[in-house]
């Protein structure tokens, strides 16, 4: 067989091989609407428990995270089903929302037992929200070989240091420039980069 | 001088090439994702497919999502044995080092 290959064709093959595997690998699948989403949703939070609290309106105070998280929870899935639209599974796709179904859980199991043990406070709060956000972006940043989501686990590894020293409005204040950066913004960020993604891929198609 | 090695026909085709090239990147996909993904017909994919599955090389599943028919394919043992076997027999026919 191999007199008839010719040394062009055999090199078309090794270059059809990379191409497949590069083409298998490129993600297709879009998150970049969760990390805005939260970070609304913890905006959401933040600003209801302020206005409750100085207006007593809403419930008080009491309600604004449990309501919020368990709302932000609820439409997460539900947008997450309604965009599973046949893309196939990867290890790597796999073991990024793994990292962050993990980090979802254990946040929804801790705060609120934390809360009713009342061992609990702003600056706690926030150390502990910055550690696990940094764990989990700077997980999947590398991962993903992403520079842009490690520099957003930077940022959580600095605020979650930040948060042991200073008084509670410096803390809110470090907390809400965090989620701004690290949700907001890196999530338009992440959706921008999406939608080229797949114009770019709808012109070659 | 050493022996060449004779590259396996079944994998050597362009399409199934391409075809196990994709399916070692997923653990499974939808035939309507590698027919994307190769824009390849539906009659030379299904075609080449059920070449690759008649080798062993993918393993089929058919089932039933929302009541739409969905046909999954998945690469094998023997496929990735294969793969690997006729891209080291690429390797030693090229006499060069490839990223694959």
């Amino acid at each position: 067989m191999q007199e008839e290959t010719s040394t062009q064709e055999l090199k078309d093959r090794v270059a059809l091989i990379e191409c497949m595997i590069a083409e298998g690998r490129r993600s297709t699948e879009s998150w970049g609407w969760t990390f805005l989403l939260w970070g609304v949703a913890y905006y959401v939070a933040i600003g209801w428990e302020a206005m409750g609290q100085r207006l007593a309106i809403w419930g008080g105070n009491g309600l604004a995270w449990p309501v919020t998280m368990i709302a932000a929870v609820v439409v997460t899935i539900l947008i997450a089903f309604r965009k599973d639209n046949g893309q196939p599974d990867t290890t790597v796709g796999r073991a990024v929302v793994s990292i962050w179904i993990s980090v979802g859980i254990s946040m929804l199991l801790l705060f609120p037992a934390l809360s009713i043990a009342g061992r609990i406070d702003g600056h706690g709060f926030v150390a502990i929200v910055g550690a696990v956000l940094g764990i989990a972006n700077g997980a999947s940043g590398m991962i993903l070989r992403w520079r842009m989501q490690m520099a957003c686990a930077v940022v959580w590894w600095i605020t979650s240091v930040a948060a042991c020293f200073g008084s509670q409005a410096q803390v809110t204040v470090v907390f809400l420039t965090a989620l701004f950066l690290c949700q907001i913004a890196f999530g338009a960020y992440a959706m921008i980069l999406e939608s080229r993604r797949r114009q770019n891929r709808e012109a070659h198609a | 001088m050493p022996e060449l090695p004779d590259l396996n026909p079944v994998i050597h085709g362009k399409l199934r090439l391409a075809l196990l090239s994709l399916l070692t990147t997923v653990e499974e996909a939808e035939f309507t994702w590698l027919r994307a993904r190769t824009g390849s017909t539906d009659g030379n994919l299904g075609a080449q497919l059920a070449r690759l599955e008649e080798a062993g090389y993918v393993a089929v599943e058919k089932k039933f999502v929302q009541r739409k028919p969905q046909t999954l394919y998945r690469m094998t043992e023997a496929g990735r044995t294969a793969l690997t076997e006729y891209v080291q027999a690429l390797k030693q026919l090229l006499g060069e080092s490839i990223n694959v």
